[in-house]
């Protein structure tokens, strides 16, 4: 599903932020990505996002190089892929429902299907009780519950998370990686980058370390 | 995936947009209305003018006064005349004649001319030119061609005036021209701004909106369409500016100078090209800032 070859990305100015990164995550795999502070996680995350341009290397998503593609077309592929952040960028106006929705919405979903899917989305992620909140309104949880059902309401292919429990106490975190090994039984590709060496030892997944941009260990 | 309902969210965010940047849609409709209203005041003012200037310009003709101390002899001041290069027609006005005239000009005030010798007024010649004649520098040897006739005292000429009043009117258009631009860039330099303002408002939505797939088109349509809105009420009230402006002006500017006050096109399409213009300023302005946003 996700394929990267010999990736390198550096900043004018600054050392490496990864050097020389070969993985593939097959599909339907759940993989951990660790290491310190600045060690690339979140280069990584973003690299095969999209929204970050490799410097060298190649990166094949789901049959296509990113390297390769125009501009006009990321948005198309950004669909497929769910992402997840630390600081779940929820839109504070909106409602819980409504933030849900938008990620149907940019893709010129009909309204009758948004209820339909964003409602068994909410419930799915067992708050449907709270759609007519503002996210700011809920705990940090419920607002990381919200930015996964964001995330997943597209169908995505892939999730990818960057660091989903950083803000949250332990048994908050237990929950969200709960419902990602769902999604993940589901068969959807799950990519979650954490330090949190005692979530990475309690699901027992596979594991990529990353120290200084380079892989140390698998 | 429909394109319709897609349109339709478009839509729906421009007008949530518009509605919670009511105030700075406002404003900068107000500016566009404002910049398009004081241009059309000096291109209206200038096309006016200029018209004014070339009507005048037909009527260019130069008056020769006979010599006081000359027996009057129309006939043969004529011939002489018919032999000037430059002189189209003429038409003899005798002293009698002069004094008429200036009796039906003063009507009400007759009692001024009481006492006054009836030879007070010299006899003289108003001199039309062919059209080649015209410029102010064959006026002038025209002119000087006239005054070279023994029986002649003097010539006048009202070319002088009405060249200088040109250059004044070429310097109005220029002006106009330069203001023109100026204040069109000064407005699409505000309206871009505003919509700086609203999409640095508006950036974790935009930003949120494209990390979960959105085309740049899905982000810059609502802003095209505050750009059009405001246009449209800009030119709106360009329009009313003008027409509300031009009917209280109408009373208190002198009759000779009410010609200046005409609209020289017609109406419709005053109106049309001030609410395009109004919306290409808007558009642009907002085009411009969304897509230098989105390059970022």
């Amino acid at each position: 599903m996700i394929q990267m070859f010999h990736v390198s990305k550096s900043y004018e100015g600054s050392a490496p932020a990864l050097s020389d990164i070969t993985l593939n995550v097959p599909k339907g795999e759940f993989l951990f990505i660790t290491g310190p502070s600045g060690a690339g996680k979140s280069t990584l995350l973003k690299i095969m996002f999209g929204s970050e341009a490799p410097t060298d290397g190649q990166i094949i998503i789901d049959g296509r190089n990113y390297v390769k593609i125009p501009p006009a077309d990321l948005p198309g592929l950004r669909r497929r892929i769910g992402f997840v952040f630390q600081d779940f960028k929820l839109l504070p106006g909106k409602s819980v429902f409504e933030n849900v929705a938008l990620a149907l919405k940019v893709m010129g979903v009909g309204p009758g299907d948004i209820k339909a899917r964003v409602n068994r989305m909410l419930s799915y992620v067992k708050l449907q009780h709270r759609a007519n909140f503002k996210p700011l309104s809920l705990s940090g949880g419920e607002q990381q519950r919200v930015a996964i059902a964001r995330a997943l309401v597209k169908d995505p292919a892939i999730i990818l998370a960057d660091e989903p429990t950083g803000n949250l106490d332990p048994a908050l975190s237990n929950e969200i990686m709960e419902l990602f090994k769902e999604v993940n039984n589901r068969g959807t590709t799950v990519v979650v980058a954490t330090h949190d060496r005692r979530l990475i030892d309690l699901f027992g997944r596979r594991t990529v370390m990353l120290e200084g941009g380079r892989i140390a260990g698998q | 995936m429909s394109g319709g309902a897609n349109l339709l969210y478009m839509l729906s965010d421009s007008l949530r947009c518009a509605r919670e940047n009511v105030m700075t849609a406002v404003l900068t409709a107000f500016t566009i209305g404002f910049s398009l209203a004081i241009f059309a005041i000096f291109l209206f003012v200038s096309i006016n003018l200029n018209g004014f200037i070339s009507t005048w310009g037909d009527k260019t003709h130069v008056v020769v006064y006979v010599k006081d101390n000359v027996a009057s002899d129309p006939e043969k001041f004529g011939e002489s005349l018919k032999r000037v290069p430059g002189v189209n027609s003429f038409t003899y006005i005798s002293r009698e004649a002069a004094l008429k005239e200036l009796r039906d000009e003063l009507k009400g005030h007759e009692s001024i001319l009481e006492g006054v010798d009836t030879n007070l007024l010299p006899a003289s010649f108003e001199i039309k030119l062919g059209s080649a004649y015209r410029d102010s520098d064959r006026v002038r040897g025209v002119a000087d061609n006239l005054k070279r006739l023994p029986w002649v005292d003097e010539v006048q000429y009202s070319r002088e005036w009405v060249e200088k009043f040109a250059s004044l009117i070429r310097f109005m258009e220029l002006a106009a021209l330069v203001i023109g631009v100026f204040l069109a860039a000064a407005t699409v330099f505000i309206v871009s701004n505003t919509v700086r303002l609203a999409v640095y408002a508006r950036r974790e939505e935009i930003e949120i909106m494209r990390l979960i797939g959105a085309s740049d088109t899905y982000v810059k349509v609502p802003f095209f369409m505050e750009g059009v809105m405001q246009g449209v009420v800009g030119g709106l009230i360009s329009f009313a500016v003008l027409a509300v402006g031009r009917y209280l002006m109408l009373d208190n500017v002198p009759q000779y100078f009410r010609f200046a006050l005409d609209v020289p096109f017609p109406a419709p399409a005053v109106f049309s090209v001030l609410v395009l213009s109004g919306v290409l300023m808007g558009v642009a302005g907002s085009l411009v800032t969304v897509g230098r946003f989105l390059k970022t």
